[in-house]
């Protein structure tokens, strides 16, 4: 139990780390790149002098890079974003306002991506042969399409041309199906793949040899048997899975028009809008490395076994 | 008060006239419903956001397309470059050119409640030029303004350090329009998302990535004077959405699901029929343009070299096939809808391979290197063109890719590098380029001055990147600036159309022009000074 808690204090402390270092690395990036956010800020072709200086002396880019940077730390360790450059609003807020949209997105394009996975694995692993020969063709075509063609192309059938969705800026549910669905359409490919190849391993298990055995029907071995060990590969996935659904929200809300952290991002970085885009980064981080950290805890109360390696 | 009879045509086409343009659509249909109607919401989609809309502070397109609807301005500019009164009855204007005084209407209220008054006047010129507002454009337009002395509830004087002829203009554009006095007093912060005045829609609600909610003013009964009708706005509501992705703008317009869209890429415009019609309307200001550094020691201060590569050019085709015809070349540095604009530039000279490499032979660019191109005293004839795409619209990097092409055939190299908006800056800042490319839309002559004057260097925060002194270019600038006489202004401003073309200082491309699509059943819709559309006299039919 000790050493319980000891990894897990352990693995905090290196969480605290690694968002840190994404803040710096954040930092460092965009002060690296050539360009002045002030003029970036102000945005006409030549501004004056006079405003330039004020603008930059009210965001405080008059100081020292290291001043800077101790200041940024010194508000993330209290957990101040700081202020927007562009929108005149606290980091927390925009960022509080709009990380429901992306996580409603994420959530759904979740369901609606493994459902089918679910579906086409329980199908097709080991069997039907024609049937998963036709499914791996599509499963390479959907995970190597591009999430921007998929959705203009979901846009074009289901909104300009039948009708059923809004084109932009549905809220509710008629709004979430056609962004959900275009995200959703990349990522099954893949868990099919994972899904279809963790059952037929586990398909070759003696349990399910000994289920069979007991008179188990195929389906239900593969549904009440077979699932659960498939679906682990899945869940160790969940990071990388987090990672794709926000990168694919930066594509999937600028083509359905969608507010999100992934727009607010892209907006961000064109405006060189510094605490906005270090605030979206530290929070993707904090969220990234919280999942992971869920992720291994699962796992030792899952497999007794890393229990006693981590002592 | 207004006409009529050309309502009963088509109001579209009356749109287009306004600004003087030329397709008028066929309007067939369900287009020419005679009677407008009064209700309805009418959803706009515009690929920009404003970034705030405090009208003082923001410096974008999109900023006065939602602004408009909301301030109305002390004048209106009429297509001609004249001004008609609107929330000022009438004006005079000092012998001496540096004070104006405004006569008020009386019974116009703010939104707020706060009736117009000329403390109004004082309060958002003050605010405008407060360097608290960190205003990025409306107090760089009236530059001069010393202060507003309220005669009475109904009268303001405004004074100027020095007479300037485009102040009416400045005081016409949305960026300055008249806000409530009471809203400015308020809560700086929250400024960007309340915008106060006095114009045919309220703000309801701004969402930020999703849209603009107004409705309509019930009380407004006073719109400038050749409006399309009087009294309240015909819409209920107007609702202005931010869709970035063209084909998803279009896409929604084609199936009904918004009324009207911005910026249709040319490409569409022809292919949309049916149940979609687009208006154009040309901008006004300062063409596309390349801009060239002939300041003394560069490549291109010899005049026979701009001239070279102005004749390498083959504008004509290269305009018509990036914007399938829909955009016109241009040849002034000022477009065909800017007040003094003058047509005797046009054709002024012709693509002329030929001629173009007499003419730098002629500049001692005898010889070729190994990749052909133009030697002299062991230097190439290399012209640095660094441009960013994070400001670029309308797919000018095919023109430039065009223009290197083409420059190539007469052995003059074009370095078209794509740097970020940083770098261009810095390299502006450091005078290290030969030629620089941008549009800018303001209905008002005087932009010449900003991008040629030697009194708009970077230095003095104008457009004149290059710090060019060209003194007979600048003596008509100033002298056009400073005369408040029409036929004088003609006069100055045609002599320093020409004298661009004829020493060949910049090489203007095409005119950049609003495309906006709206479905048949969408009337009324004209288009503002700026070339974008007001929505005051909209309506839709049933």
């Amino acid at each position: 139990m000790i050493s319980a808690l000891r990894w897990l204090l352990r693995r905090l402390a290196l969480a605290v780390l690694v968002v840190l270092g994404a803040a710096t690395v954040a930092f460092a990036a965009l002060h690296l790149a050539p360009g002045d956010p002030v003029r970036a800020v102000i945005g006409t072709l030549n501004p004056s002098q006079d405003l330039v200086d004020r603008v930059r002396v009210d965001l405080g880019l008059d100081q020292p890079l290291a001043t800077q940077y101790g200041q940024l730390l010194g508000r993330l360790v209290t957990g101040d974003l700081g202020e927007s450059y562009q929108l005149h609003r606290p980091v927390a807020e925009v960022i509080a306002s709009e990380i429901g949209w992306t996580a409603q997105l994420a959530m759904a394009s979740l369901v609606l991506a493994l459902a089918p996975s679910v579906l086409l694995a329980v199908t097709t692993a080991g069997r039907r042969p024609a049937l998963r020969r036709l499914s791996t063709v599509l499963e390479l075509i959907t995970a190597s399409s591009p999430t921007f063609w998929i959705g203009t192309l979901l846009l074009a059938v289901f909104s300009f041309r039948l009708r059923l969705f809004p084109a932009a800026g549905g809220d509710g549910i008629e709004g979430l199906v056609l962004p959900a669905a275009a995200q959703a359409v990349g990522l099954i490919g893949i868990f099919t793949q994972v899904l279809r190849q963790s059952m037929e391993r586990a398909l070759d298990e003696p349990f399910a040899l000994s289920a069979r055995a007991r008179g188990t029907g195929e389906t239900a071995l593969r549904l009440r048997h077979a699932l659960r060990h498939a679906l682990i590969p899945v869940v160790t996935l969940s990071g990388w899975i987090t990672g794709a659904l926000f990168s694919g929200a930066v594509v999937v809300e600028t083509v359905f028009s969608r507010p999100g952290l992934g727009r607010t991002l892209v907006t961000a970085i064109l405006g060189r809008d510094l605490p906005v885009v270090i605030g979206v980064v530290v929070v993707a981080a904090a969220l990234f490395t919280l999942i992971n950290l869920v992720v291994d805890l699962l796992y030792r109360v899952v497999d007794p076994r890393l229990r006693e390696q981590a002592a | 008060m207004h006409n009529r009879s050309s309502l009963r045509h088509s109001p579209l086409c009356v749109a287009l006239l306004v600004v003087g343009l030329t397709a008028c659509g066929t309007d067939s249909g369900g287009g020419t419903a005679s009677q407008p109607t009064t209700g309805g919401a009418l959803t706009y989609a515009t690929p920009v956001e404003p970034d705030c809309l405090d009208p003082a502070v923001s410096a974008r397109d999109v900023t006065a397309l939602v602004d408009r609807n909301i301030f109305d301005s002390l004048v209106q500019q009429k297509p001609d470059g004249s001004f008609q009164p609107w929330l000022a009855e009438r004006w005079e204007t000092a012998a001496d050119g540096r004070s104006y005084t405004f006569h008020l209407r009386t019974g116009v209220r703010f939104h707020d409640g706060t009736p117009l008054d000329a403390g109004a006047v004082k309060a958002t010129l003050d605010h405008a030029v407060d360097p608290a507002t960190e205003s990025r454009y409306a107090a760089g337009l009236i530059a001069g303004y010393q202060g507003t002395e309220v005669v009475d509830p109904h009268t303001a004087v405004v004074r100027l350090d020095r007479p300037n002829a485009s102040f009416l203009q400045a005081l016409s554009a949305p960026y300055l329009g008249i806000q409530s006095p009471r809203a400015l007093q308020g809560d700086p912060a929250g400024r960007c998302d309340k915008p106060v005045g006095s114009g045919p829609y309220r703000f309801v609600k701004w969402e930020k990535k999703v849209g603009v909610e107004l409705s309509r003013n019930p009380d407004y009964a006073w719109p400038p004077k050749d409006a399309g009708h009087t009294g309240p706005a015909r819409l209920d509501s107007l609702k202005i959405t931010f869709v970035p992705e063209d084909t998803v703008r279009v896409g929604a317009l084609t199936s009904g699901q918004v009324q009207a869209v911005a910026s249709v890429p040319p490409g569409r415009a022809k292919t949309l029929g049916g149940t979609v019609q687009v208006l154009r309307a040309e901008s006004p200001g300062a063409p596309y343009t390349i801009y060239f550094n002939s300041a003394p020691g560069t490549v291109l201060a010899d005049v026979r070299v701009r001239q070279a590569l102005r004749r390498a050019v083959d504008l004509d085709q290269l305009v018509k096939a990036v914007y399938f015809g829909q955009y016109q070349r241009a040849w002034s540095p000022l477009t065909p809808a800017t007040p003094f604009y003058d047509d005797a530039t046009k054709g002024a000279f012709t693509f002329d391979q030929a001629e173009a490499n007499r003419l730098l032979d002629e500049a001692g660019w005898t010889t070729r290197d190994g990749a052909g191109y133009r030697v002299r005293d062991g230097r190439r004839l290399t012209l640095r063109w660094p441009h960013t795409a994070d400001m670029e619209r309308d797919q000018r990097g095919l023109i430039g890719q065009g223009v290197q092409a083409q420059a190539r055939q007469v052995g003059i190299e074009i370095q078209y590098t794509q740097v970020d908006q940083g770098t261009i800056g810095e390299l502006i800042g450091k005078r290290a380029l030969d030629l620089f490319d941008v549009s800018f839309t303001r209905p008002e002559p005087d932009i010449l001055r900003y991008f040629f004057g030697t009194d708009s260097t970077l230095e003095k925060g104008g457009g004149n990147i290059f710090g060019l002194d060209i003194p007979g270019l600048d003596k008509l600038l100033t002298g056009g600036v400073s005369t408040l006489d029409q036929a004088e202004r003609t006069r100055l401003y045609a002599d320093a159309q020409r004298y661009v073309v004829d020493n060949a200082i910049s090489l203007p491309v095409y005119v950049p022009t609003s495309l906006v699509g709206v479905t048949r059943d969408v009337h009324g819709i004209e288009f503002g000074a700026g070339a974008y559309p007001l929505f005051y006299d909209a309506w839709i039919a049933r």
